[in-house]
């Protein structure tokens, strides 16, 4: 899916916890996530501490979509 | 360390007075297993049901299979940490049931749980079809959560497994295996100028019901670490999986693994085989960075020549795989992957979630995408309101006349990757 929204020229980020596979199948830019049952949450962080954490993959992601890059890019913090 | 295997062949099941083997007959009293089982108060429900190779039963859903052991000499007890106390186990002599073993049914856990067909073409896809079997229906109490479910199922046969394996305890085998493997420097001289070879064996551990057990501990909480090859014989490694049917390593495949047997079957004289490094599958990245990083240093620190690594499931934990394969080829050892394939049901799809160059000698145990009609059976052991759901299954899979369409991914070890089984795939 990635791929195929980037072909019509739209840049896509792809928020993934198994940043290899993502490499493999051709993602340009990557935001690692939190692990492959929750993505984008942690049940093991308080209410209001699982919503900073979720804005702040958000933001990152939002970021990079802003960034221009030659390779492939993993967005680490 | 070295165990000698005895082998009682089971020619048949029967319920009798008392629980014992006589002329290869396993003789069960089926009210006293019962009522050992259902010492759990979580199980409202225990039933125990005979399957024979041939007869037209159908067993689903499938939860795990178990190979009735006993230890006759030598310390500790089949299943340490679990069944038994935790001590060391691998060593001395242990008696197995062979032909015959405990399969645990009852109302479903997970979506993942499998089928095995006593006969008709189902039957050629599990290797399951061709023992003996002691099925064991559990039915949970009434509000009872998953995990606890789960846990309650699994110990009730490892339990019934264990009661089984007692009637072994006195009887001479019919045959007797020796597997024998020396402390790493004392094998290193016996053996020298011969490869050094080891296993890296990779568990289910994303948990969510996808959990193997080492001496009683979560394989996801421990780094990957050595264990003699025999340790596996005495139940030391456990499935708590209900991870798809086709792969998942059930605990019987764990007892009688053929990576370990085939090993053994040439050490000493085409190479030495050192050992079995197990490590795990996580659902957190750092995790799999950490584990295959290991699995490496440890392949690096005990000097080998080659591994053979299998894999367990699939999807992320390709990642696992390659991660392993990668980073052991990097350090200049040889290694070889056993995996399986879901590559769409015509067999044209990417067959991994991901690959790498360093992975170029592989064997596979076939596609679990592959679709299969398994026509109605006379009697349904269990239930059959699971079989469009679980993995492989799908709406409208079960016809009227009670015959069902699934992928090979519901049936119990149809494309195992520890090479239990006959399938593979032929490259065109």
């Amino acid at each position: 899916m990635v791929k195929e929204i980037e072909r019509v020229g739209i840049p896509v980020v792809h928020i993934c916890t198994v940043v290899p596979i993502s490499l493999t199948v051709g993602a340009n830019r990557i935001v690692p996530a939190v692990a492959i049952p929750h993505p984008l949450g942690d049940p093991k962080l308080e209410i209001q501490e699982e919503k900073d954490l979720r804005r702040k993959i958000i933001e990152k992601a939002l970021r990079a979509l802003t960034v221009e890059i030659e390779l492939q890019t993993v967005f680490e913090d | 360390m070295r165990l000698e295997l005895g082998h009682i062949f089971i020619k048949d099941i029967q319920f009798g007075e008392e629980t014992a083997v006589k002329d290869g007959i396993l003789y069960v009293n089926k009210d006293e297993l019962i009522k050992l089982v259902k010492e759990d108060d979580y199980l409202s429900r225990v039933d125990v049901e005979l399957a024979r190779p041939g007869e037209s039963i159908r067993i689903t859903p499938v939860k795990d299979v178990i190979e009735p052991r006993v230890k006759v000499e030598g310390p500790g007890g089949i299943f340490p940490g679990v069944m038994s106390k935790v001590t060391t186990v691998g060593s001395g002599k242990t008696n197995a049931l062979k032909g015959c073993a405990v399969v645990t049914t009852g109302k479903i856990v997970g979506f993942q749980e499998g089928i095995i067909d006593m006969t008709g073409p189902g039957a050629d896809y599990t290797p399951f079809s061709k023992l003996n079997n002691l099925v064991l229906v559990c039915e949970p109490r009434e509000g009872l959560k998953q995990h606890d479910h789960e846990r309650a199922v699994r110990l009730a046969g490892l339990k019934a497994a264990n009661y089984l394996g007692h009637a072994a305890k006195d009887l001479e085998p019919d045959k007797v295996e020796v597997y024998e493997t020396l402390p790493l420097i004392e094998g290193l001289e016996r053996y020298k100028g011969l490869p050094r070879v080891a296993y890296v064996q990779m568990l289910q551990s994303q948990g969510l019901l996808h959990d193997t057990y080492v001496y009683g501990v979560d394989a996801k909480q421990i780094v990957p670490t050595i264990l003699y090859p025999t340790e596996t014989m005495d139940g030391a490694i456990i499935s708590g999986n209900c991870v798809s049917a086709c792969d998942k390593n059930t605990t019987y495949h764990h007892q009688n693994n053929p990576v370990i047997e085939d090993l053994y079957a040439r050490h000493g004289k085409d190479f030495n085989f050192l050992g079995v490094i197990i490590t795990n599958e996580n659902v957190y990245l750092a995790d799999k960075e950490r584990s295959s990083d290991w699995t490496a240093k440890l392949v690096e620190y005990l000097s080998l020549d080659g591994v053979v690594i299998s894999q367990e499931g699939f999807g992320n934990p390709d990642t696992d795989l390659i991660m392993n394969c990668r980073k052991i080829e990097e350090k200049g050892i040889k290694t070889v992957i056993i995996t399986n394939e879901y590559a769409g049901r015509d067999g044209a799809s990417q067959s991994l979630a991901d690959a790498h160059v360093s992975a170029d000698a592989v064997v596979t145990g076939g596609n679990s995408n592959e679709v299969i009609v398994l026509p109605k059976m006379d009697k349904v052991i269990g239930s059959l309101d699971y079989v469009e759901t679980i993995a492989g299954g799908f709406d409208g899979g079960l016809s009227p006349d009670g015959s069902i369409t699934v992928e090979l991914q519901a049936i119990t070890g149809a494309t195992n990757e520890l090479g239990f089984n006959k399938l593979t795939t032929k490259m065109i």
